[in-house]
């Protein structure tokens, strides 16, 4: 039989959320369902469980016991990241890691042809505690032959195990409490009354009467526990990144030829892409210059595309007007693949066959394109959408949004057109008004001459929670028929323009 | 001089952001000539700032923003007593036809109801400001102008918000078009501009968002406060005419609360008797029913006097609708108690309301009514709790909806509450808000200790805000409740004195009003209170007349008989009424009740009023003979002799300041009312010279004089009155009588009341066993879904307790009931069988056997649970798959495991207390019983084990916390000084089985165990209870 083993991080979620507070270390601590005092205790550390505070308490009920207990809620996002990022921590120690969808911080590993790498599978063991150690974690493994055996019996040693005998494994499984195994807790409950409490009495119940009594869940469990029905390892071997590096023999400092190894190196990434029937949706290069200096492009097409022209293209743009001085002596290209859309490839496969006259007038996919540009020139911020806010002061009524798509616009009709105020991006300020003003209060050019009219104030006060905002807003009319939209900042006691009436 | 017509306090619940006397107090401070209070569909807080008003002299106007089916709102002012009648029926139908919390009332009931309401339209709300509704405004605005005439204005509302200017320009167009006058107003949220912030919560909580998720929910700015006339007038500089129309209107508002006058319901008599001759004539008849021998002449005195007082204050109908309540509780056979200060009346004792003879005990009548204070009596009514809603809905059915209504309770923000609200709209993590709440006590809101004791920064700008707006929050009221049983009740219709809504309750309506603001009136309340005790007896006297076919009731229960002393004195009085809490048993062998009149002054004496007040110990020891009796002066000997020279209860205060400090009997009521509005911080202190001042001038030494006020101060937390602990005392005492000669039946009444009293069931079977009492486990052929009796010829009493299946925890009373009425004569034949007759499901025979109640068909209890699952009803019509099973095998319960699934399944245990089994383990570690322990001389230092039953920090015990520990045997009491239970805290806490080391104190029979180590058990089996913790 092939050797696998088992990784057990206990309380994973526990441990992750004392990482995230490391101060709660000598604190009583549980993590919570949901951050309420309802909330149930999911976990809890040691220091709370001396004060009896267990899993399946209220956050409440545990308060009321210890009044320094802490809790935190780790999203199953946390987890997913955490999961993620052990795998990848554990591929440099196995060629198969498979995380458990059930149970989190549940791992089995590939251990087969491990022993001629490490001098033992102990000795391999200790290392991957020692990996995941680093990582901030503690673990126990075991190394056995079955995935439930292992399973049993990471979930109860202490630190780590390796079978050498299947029957060893067996009968050690047989001997591991229920309590270890995360059962159900309603079927864990249940198997307590009747007297069940090692995993070997389980196994000891008859398999028929146990389906009718507890359902298939239980039944399957029951056979799995017996050594039934388990599948092979489905583990995750490393995902190859689509990363090419180029180290030039000499600084390049020309834009043209950078270019042209951006090019050849490209085209190779675009042929693995192909591979995996995927389209690129970004490019990312970083460029190592001869000062030690770096420098990260990032560059989005307007849909996802195989079409290197348009992906040199939008470099190209960003590289227009760059210079290199001390030269490129690295070059990183780095692209991200998605699956791609039927309409994608449609158009990409036949390059669109309607004629110039079928086509729409706002042609949006040109204009996609066009902004696609923009981007790749400017920064990902130079193109966004106003969106319209709810809130009290100018600037947060609205809000720059990024759209990866445009839409046909939907204007709403109006009988009169209203007058329009053109927000400043940001307030600009005005001189202190003088206690002697001979010629009117003059806000900007002299042309515009002085204030005539002003209307207001309306006041706007708020944000006491975290930074104090007090204003008051006037329209003001100019000599010459403009019209200001000004402010007093009563915290900071001067004014600025906030827009123009047009 | 200008008035606000606006402003709404914080009974707009979770909008108004004052109090309403903050808002009269500004508005006063300010100079304002009026203010309206305008709360939203309501007239909740009007009475408080009716009072703060007449104290200073202001003009209120009395008012609300009504809230239309269109969501729109207009404001409404009471010109007259009329116009007041007509807003609060106005509410009131817009009320009751809404959801709690919310009320619509259509246009055309506005205009029916416009007489002597002044009408103010606008605003940020009103339907004539919105920009699209020029077509809705055509078609009511006839109609508006013909109820209101010229009472009826445009509201200008200027708050210099954004956009204002643009609606105020509509709303002048469309008062131009209507032809109405227009009126400045502002609409006031707070007395000042620093309540803007704890406004904005308030916002936040009503919406249930946190501040920086609000946006444009809360207002934009601070200029909702109420605005000097200097200020308004700047306001509207460019409108004097809407400022002028401000004052016209305030002064047609004439309409004062002063002006209500209530009348009790008359009620319908025979034959053209009038209430004052009927009331004579039922005393006269039920006195002669009281003193069958002959009504004694300082009786019929008294009842003379009494008559006059009740007939010259007009209170006649009051009296006879009180008695119309108890008539019909008796009618109906409800156990029923009239308590409080109506038992100083000698015409309640002859009505039949109450059953203490105020003569014979020398009670004070003043305390219950005087001519001076004319003020409306308070009768509290004790109804067996499990029946007082057919006695609500029997007042509801007799005087009508309109004229019965129940008063409400304000649930206000206390510490906690406040913290936890404050903390969650800062959107500080509900958890982390929810550690700084538990370290608050519940009316003492967060100091900036409080944040460092729960790990919270207190240089963090968002925790100091935290405590600024909790505390800011704390009293505040945030929405409407039920009182637990008080009526309004009126001759003309409730709803013209004040709005009735919906209470969540169902078939409940209830008054905007609560009690301090029908008292502050002088309105009349009917109290109907649920009491858990008359349940218990009533349930006993119907089982000995079923079972021993003796009728009992609660005058004809024996007085004075000597067993019931003896148990009395013994501290035996586990599940006696007022007297089984620990403290109380502590007390019981040192005071030694004897009679009656002992009882009364037991459950008076452990309270925290005489506690604090520092009377408990001189009083036992001059009723012991170690001290002398004396007085501190001989005026006083005859308002103290009967408590040996000592003050023991509230009457007493108010006779020792009317005796000894010249109060009239008006300010000794006011000082009783300010002793209990103790929360309320320095309406005591206010008496304090006065008192001892007047005492001096009287001869008392100034030392006698504090000391007494120390007393009075002292009862200011629950002192309790006289009358109260008489009418309990005769409870306590009939209670008593059933456990000493009918401890089985007590039991089944006792077991079958629950929840309630101060011990669980397991603690009350337990204790009934040791008193010989049979207990038997819960059985699937015998249970019924109560507890009850079975025949048992050689036991004391005669009779078993059968535990019923309400006991088995979880199990639906369906079920319950299907495994009575399908119960074959023969019994059930196997535990299939009992699944079919019984249509069980799986889960209800899963718990049947956890419980043990199908031993008789199963004796094995995890063969049985085994069985059980797969068995329920569901699986009937399916394939029968057992007969081919392989049977499991499973190890049989210990006798110890036996009590441990009775307690998890039922609560408690027949089969034997958990120690038992552990009795032999602990002894070989010589720990002794609860027994053993009471033998044992004092001073000796101990180990002793038992489950924890209870758990108490009382607040006069200065952190001292006891204990009680339960063994097989009996009880041991625990005192744990705050050090040791500090540096035991964890296992205190948490411990179930708790051992403890400490010295035994005992004295005159009370044993008591002070604590010095505190530790768990060693052993392999530790028992599984819980404990009643920190009442």
């Amino acid at each position: 039989m092939d050797r696998m083993a088992c990784v057990d991080l206990p309380a994973f979620p526990l441990q992750l959320l004392i990482r995230e507070h490391p101060d709660w270390k000598s604190h009583p601590a549980v993590v919570v369902d949901h951050d309420k005092p309802q909330g149930v205790v999911l976990w809890s550390n040691d220091r709370a469980r001396q004060f009896r505070i267990l899993p399946g308490m209220r956050y409440a009920t545990g308060l009321s016991i210890a009044g320094e207990l802490r809790a935190g809620v780790i999203s199953q996002a946390v987890i997913d990241s955490h999961i993620e990022s052990i795998t990848r921590a554990l591929w440099s120690l196995t060629p198969g890691v498979e995380p458990s969808p059930e149970f989190p911080g549940v791992f089995w590993l590939d251990a087969e042809g491990l022993v001629p790498l490490y001098p033992s599978l102990e000795e391999w063991v200790t290392r991957v505690r020692r990996e995941l150690e680093t990582e901030g974690f503690y673990s126990n493994i075991a190394v056995g032959f079955t995935r439930f055996g292992t399973f049993a019996g990471a979930k109860s040693v202490r630190s780590q195990k390796v079978f050498a005998r299947t029957e060893d494994e067996v009968s050690f499984a047989r001997s591991v409490p229920i309590d270890r195994l995360d059962f159900a807790p309603k079927l864990r409950e249940t198997l307590y009354k009747l007297g069940i409490r090692k995993l070997g009495a389980f196994l000891d119940l008859p398999a028929a009467g146990l389906r009718r009594r507890f359902g298939e869940e239980a039944h399957q469990l029951h056979q799995l526990a017996g050594g039934e029905g388990w599948g092979g390892l489905e583990a995750r071997a490393p995902e190859v990144p689509l990363v090419y590096e180029v180290l030039l023999d000499q600084p390049e400092g020309d834009s043209d030829r950078l270019l042209a190894h951006v090019e050849l190196h490209l085209r190779s990434l675009a042929s693995l892409v192909v591979k995996r029937f995927e389209l690129i949706a970004s490019v990312t290069i970083d460029l190592l210059l001869d000062d030690g200096s770096k420098r990260r492009d990032e560059l989005r097409p307007a849909e996802a595309t195989l079409d290197l022209a348009q992906l040199l293209h939008l470099v190209r743009l960003r590289w227009e007007t760059v210079s290199f001085p001390t030269g490129v002596i690295e070059i990183q290209i780095e692209v991200q693949s998605v699956g791609g859309t039927t309409r994608q490839e449609t158009l990409f496969g036949t390059n669109s066959g309607a004629s110039f006259d079928d086509r729409p007038r706002r042609d949006l996919d040109a204009a996609d394109r066009a902004l696609a540009q923009v981007r790749a020139q400017f920064g990902d911020k130079s193109v966004g959408r106003v969106s319209v806010e709810e809130g009290h002061l100018p600037e947060a009524r609205y809000d720059w949004q990024p759209f990866r798509k445009l839409t046909d616009p939907q204007p709403r009709e109006v009988a009169i057109r209203p007058l329009v105020r053109r927000v400043h991006w940001s307030p600009i300020p005005l001189p202190p008004r003088s206690r002697h003003e001979p010629d009117g209060w003059m806000l900007s050019k002299l042309s515009d001459g002085p204030v005539e009219e002003v209307i207001g104030p309306h006041i706007v006060t708020g944000g006491w929670w975290v930074r104090e905002v007090s204003r008051a807003y006037y329209y003001v009319r100019t000599r010459n028929d403009r019209w200001f939209w000004i402010y007093h900042d009563l915290v900071r006691r001067r004014w600025f323009v906030q827009g123009e009436v047009e | 001089m200008t008035a606000a017509l606006w402003v709404k306090s914080n009974y707009s619940f979770l909008e108004g952001a004052s109090h309403p006397d903050e808002l009269v107090s500004e508005a006063h401070r300010l100079g304002l000539s009026a203010m309206a209070l305008t709360d939203r569909d309501g007239v909740y807080g009007i009475v408080r700032a009716h009072m703060k008003a007449r104290e200073l002299g202001l003009h209120l106007i009395i008012g609300s923003e009504v809230t239309l089916f269109d969501d729109s709102t207009i404001i409404l002012l009471a010109e007259s007593r009329r116009g007041y009648a007509n807003l609060c029926q106005l509410i009131t139908q817009g009320r009751l036809r809404s959801p709690k919390g919310s009320s619509q009332v259509r246009w055309s009931e506005i205009c029916a109801r416009a007489e002597g309401l002044s009408a103010l339209w606008g605003g940020g709300r009103g339907l004539i400001g919105r920009e699209e509704s020029s077509v809705a405004c055509d078609r009511i605005i006839d109609d508006l102008r013909d109820a209101f005439a010229d009472r009826l204005s445009i509201a200008i509302a200027r708050h210099r918000e954004a956009g204002e200017a643009r609606r105020e320009r509509r709303l002048r167009d469309r008062a131009r078009e209507y032809g109405l006058p227009t009126v400045a107003v502002t609409e006031v949220l707070y007395h000042s501009p620093s309540r803007r912030d704890l406004q904005d919560v308030l916002t936040c909580v009503r919406h249930g968002v946190t501040l920086s998720t609000a946006k444009r929910r809360t207002c934009s700015n601070a200029e909702h406060a109420l605005l000097a006339p200097f200020g308004f007038e700047r306001l509207f500089v460019d409108d004097p005419g809407s400022i002028a129309r401000t004052k016209e209107i305030a002064e047609r508002c004439q309409f004062n609360l002063e002006e209500i006058r209530y009348r009790y319901p008359a009620e319908t008599l025979p034959g053209g008797v009038t209430t004052e001759q009927w009331l004579h004539h039922l005393t006269w008849k039920g006195a002669e029913g009281r003193y069958p021998d002959g009504i004694p002449d300082d009786v019929r005195t008294q009842v003379d006097k009494e008559l006059s007082i009740i007939g010259d204050l007009e209170y006649d109908g009051y009296f006879l609708t009180m008695w119309e309540i108890v008539r019909y509780c008796r009618e109906s056979g409800i156990l029923c108690q009239g308590r409080g200060s109506a038992a100083n009346s000698a015409v309640c004792y002859c009505l039949g309301i109450t059953a203490i003879d105020p003569v014979r005990m020398g009670l004070l009548f003043e305390r219950f009514l005087s001519k001076e204070r004319a003020e409306p009596p308070d009768i509290d009514v004790d109804i067996e709790h499990n029946r007082r809603e057919e006695v609500i809905q029997h007042v509801y059915k007799k005087y009508g909806r309109s004229h019965a209504a129940m008063v409400a309770n304000f649930i206000r923000y206390r510490a906690r509450s406040a913290v936890r609200e404050v903390g969650k709209v800062l959107g500080i993590a509900e958890t982390t808000v929810d550690r700084l709440a538990k370290t608050l006590s519940h009316y003492h809101g967060p100091a900036a200790g409080s944040l460092d004791i729960a790990g919270l920064d207190p240089e963090s700008k968002l925790h100091q805000n935290l405590l600024r707006l909790s505390a800011e929050i704390q009293d505040f009221p945030r929405h409407l409740s039920i009182h637990p049983g008080g009526f309004l009740l009126g001759h003309d219709p409730v709803n013209e004195l004040v709005p009735i809504e919906n209470a969540t309750m169902e078939d409940r309506t209830v008054i905007q009003w609560d009690k301090e603001d029908v008292e502050n009136l002088g309105l009349f309340k009917v109290d109907l209170l649920g009491l858990g005790a008359l349940n218990v007896v009533h349930l006993s006297l119907d089982l000995i007349e079923e079972h021993q076919g003796q009728r009992f009731c609660m005058a004809t229960i024996p007085h004075q008989d000597e067993p019931t002393y003896d148990m009395i004195r013994k501290g035996d009085t586990v599940g006696v009424f007022q007297i089984e809490s620990r403290a109380q048993m502590a007390m019981l062998p040192r005071l030694a009740p004897r009679n009656y009149y002992d009882l009364v002054i037991e459950i008076s004496i452990v309270r925290p009023g005489p506690i604090s007040g520092g009377m408990v110990h001189p009083y036992l020891r001059r009723r012991s003979g170690v001290e002398e009796v004396t007085y501190p002066h001989p005026s006083l000997k005859p308002v103290l002799e009967k408590t040996l020279g000592i003050p023991l209860f509230q009457e007493q205060v108010m006779q020792l300041a009317i005796v000894a400090a010249d109060y009239t009997p008006g300010e000794a009521d006011q000082l009783r009312r300010d002793m209990a509005a103790w929360r309320q911080a320095g309406r005591i202190e206010g008496h304090r010279e006065r008192l001892i001042s007047r005492m001096m001038r009287k001869g008392i030494a100034r030392e006698f004089a504090e000391r007494v006020f120390e007393q009075i101060r002292g009862f200011g937390e629950y002192g309790f009155p006289e009358s109260h602990a008489a009418s309990f005392a005769l409870i306590g005492y009939a209670t008593a009588w059933l456990k000493c000669h009918h401890p089985a039946t007590f039991l089944c009444a006792l077991l079958n009341a629950q929840p309630m009293g101060f011990y669980s069931p397991a603690t009350l079977v337990d204790d009934a066993k040791r008193h010989d009492v049979v207990v038997r486990p819960i059985d699937v052929q015998r249970s019924l879904w109560d507890c009850s009796l079975e025949r048992v010829p050689r036991s004391g009493e005669g009779f078993a307790v059968r535990m019923g299946l309400r006991y088995v925890k979880g199990l639906q009373e369906t079920f319950a009931q299907r495994v009575v009425e399908a119960r074959p004569d023969s019994g059930y034949e196997s535990i299939d069988d009992l699944a079919s007759r019984a249509r069980l499901a799986e889960s209800a025979l899963g718990r049947l056997s956890e419980a043990g109640a199908l031993q008789s068909l199963q004796p094995e209890r995890r063969q049985a649970l085994w069985e059980a699952h797969g068995t329920g009803s569901g699986d009937q019509a399916s394939l029968d798959l057992r007969v081919c099973e392989e049977r499991a095998q499973f190890g049989d319960l210990t006798e110890f495991e036996s009590i441990r699934w009775d307690y998890e399944s039922t609560g408690h245990s027949t089969r034997g207390h958990p120690l038992e089994a552990l009795r032999a383990t602990l002894a070989a570690q010589k720990i002794p019983s609860s027994v053993e322990i009471h033998q044992m001389p004092s001073g000796r230092r101990v180990r002793y084990a038992g489950l924890v039953i209870c758990r108490q920090r009382p607040g006069t015990a200065g952190g001292v916390v006891f204990m009680t520990l339960e063994d097989e045997t009996g009880f041991v009491n625990l005192i744990i000084w705050e050090r040791v239970f500090a540096t035991f805290e964890i296992v205190a806490k948490t411990a179930s089985f708790l051992g403890v080391t400490g010295k035994l104190q005992s004295e005159s029979g009370v044993v008591h165990l002070v604590v010095e180590e505190m530790w768990e058990p060693d052993l392999s089996k530790k028992p599984e209870t819980r404990s009643r913790d920190f009442h």
